[in-house]
């Protein structure tokens, strides 16, 4: 048999069918909106390092050396700590690139002695910031065989800038929903108890203590909380499955990510409803504690 | 004891009262409509706590008593009140269950005793039956059930037919006077002196905040 207040709480959701289903639709709302800012967070984050890593880019070229000694160069910036990767550019590939660019006036401004083998080479997300860039670049410049190093310094720290004001932008919005969403639970809870102060001061005047009369209210709300997390983490499913037909570029959340941001709603919801009916009822039960 | 006016200053309500009670005794509590009969309930059970003085109840004193030791007071009693306080979303069955539920009891024996109650207060046909399905006078009776289901030492009843038509009325006091008959302590707040006459016994009165001995027979209509 389960403990009193387990079966009470549980049976609470019965009892009290819609101050339940207000509680758990508010929860649902409020962790809806917060698994909302969630991914966008994770999508800009992604597209944040992409931009970094891209505008960070460095070239490296190469003086006049054979084949084998390039290849040498290119493994070696392979291995550089904060590189993602390095692609070598020969100079026949130059050339093509050169004749893609240009078209038809290629022709015009075409000398083989200006387009030399390179390096291109893409810096890691952590690494893709001015400083880590201008140290890394001094670094290959310094490398025999390496004739000019060149990327652009001035982009990426305005990018950086824009990020970084984004960034703020960003966790302030997401502050005001966390704040908006607890402010949104944390009332409905408290009327919903409100509703049934009088059964509480019932309870206290048959003899219930302050814990006995607690505990069921905040089984209900953790019940609440689990429900609401559940009904969340469907619909934000749903809706992140009708976004991404829409905007393909989006980055694919694996199954263990989404299960694990499955289970953080959850329990944030079980912490969002274990919080607002335990302070909810607490201030009714000391409230009505005398008379 | 004293309460505060809406215009400011206080109200005195209840002054130097004592009286005593004896085991097994049947004491009825007078007075019109607002001299503190109520009040004088409340202290009891200490739902209210004096300005001054103590309220002695069994081994409880309301000067020293914390709030955490309260409930362990009104488990000791058996309260009735006017106004019923049920639980509403409850049914007869576990609103008397509650109260065994609250001392930690479980399983068989609250289903054992509850029934052994509801049977006494005539009311085992409508266990599962929700406040709102009940007449007055049942809705009295689950009351005295759940009152006297953890075999309290005496039971506080507050205007128990205040409620009630003077049929019904008098049928929730024979079954209290019932009770008491068996041997159970009884203080019953009334302003209903027919009832008191009909079927009198030791009776005080509240008389200008103090508390008085009087005939029965005594009372006005």
């Amino acid at each position: 048999m389960l403990p009193y207040s387990i079966r009470e709480g549980l049976a609470g959701l019965k009892r009290a069918r819609f101050s339940s289903i207000a509680s758990t639709s508010a929860m649902s709302i409020a962790l809806v909106l917060i698994g909302m800012f969630a991914i966008v967070t994770y999508q800009a984050n992604s597209v944040s390092d992409w931009l970094r890593q891209r505008v960070g880019e460095l070239e490296l070229f190469l003086a006049d050396i054979d084949e084998a000694s390039a290849m040498a160069l290119h493994a070696r910036a392979e291995i550089t700590p904060g590189v993602s990767e390095a692609s070598y550019i020969s100079k026949q590939e130059a050339e093509e690139i050169f004749r893609m660019e240009f078209g038809d006036e290629a022709e015009m401004f075409f000398d083989q002695a200006f387009l030399p083998a390179s390096i291109k080479v893409r810096i890691a997300p952590n690494y893709a910031n001015a400083d880590s860039l201008g140290v890394l670049a001094a670094e290959f410049a310094t490398w025999t065989r390496v004739d000019d190093v060149i990327y652009n310094q001035p982009l990426l720290v305005k990018v950086q800038q824009n990020l970084n004001m984004i960034t703020v932008l960003g966790l302030s919005l997401g502050f005001m929903v966390l704040f908006a969403s607890a402010f949104l639970v944390a009332n409905t809870i408290r009327l919903t108890i409100y509703a049934r102060r009088l059964l509480i001061r019932t309870m206290k005047l048959v003899g219930a203590t302050d814990g006995f009369v607690r505990s069921p209210f905040v089984v209900e709300g953790v019940a609440q909380g689990i429900i609401a997390g559940g009904i969340a983490f469907a619909l934000l499913t749903m809706i992140y499955s009708g976004v991404q037909n829409y905007i393909p570029q989006m980055t694919t959340i694996s199954t263990g990510t989404g299960l694990m941001l499955g289970f953080g709603i959850i329990l944030f919801g079980v912490g969002l409803g274990w919080a607002g009916s335990h302070f909810a009822v607490r201030r009714f039960i000391k409230k009505i504690s005398l008379n | 004891m004293s309460f505060p006016l809406p215009e400011g200053g206080r109200k005195e309500v209840l002054k130097d009262v004592s009286f005593k009670i004896d085991r097994g005794e049947l004491v009825y509590l007078v007075g019109p409509t607002g001299s503190g009969k109520s009040t004088l309930l409340k202290l009891m059970y200490m739902d209210n706590k004096p300005d001054s003085g103590t309220v002695r109840i069994a081994d409880f004193r309301s000067d020293k008593i914390s709030n955490s030791d309260i409930p362990f007071l009104r488990r000791s009693l058996g309260v009735v009140f006017q106004d019923f306080q049920l639980l509403p979303d409850r049914n007869v069955f576990d609103n008397v269950a509650f109260v065994l539920y609250v001392t930690g009891k479980k399983g068989k024996s609250v289903n054992n005793k509850v029934m052994q109650v509801l049977s006494r207060v005539g009311l085992n046909h409508k266990r599962n039956r929700f406040p709102h399905e009940l007449s007055g006078g049942e809705q009295q009776r689950v009351v005295i059930a759940r009152a006297i289901v953890n075999d309290p030492w005496i039971i506080l009843a507050d205007e128990p037919t205040g409620n009630l038509d003077p049929a019904v009325a008098d049928e929730i006091l024979r079954l209290i006077l019932g009770l008491n008959q068996q041997g159970m302590t009884i203080l019953i707040s009334t302003h209903d002196y027919r009832l008191v006459k009909k079927f009198p016994s030791r009776t005080l009165a509240v008389l200008n905040g103090t508390v008085v001995e009087v005939d029965p027979e005594s009372l006005g209509s």
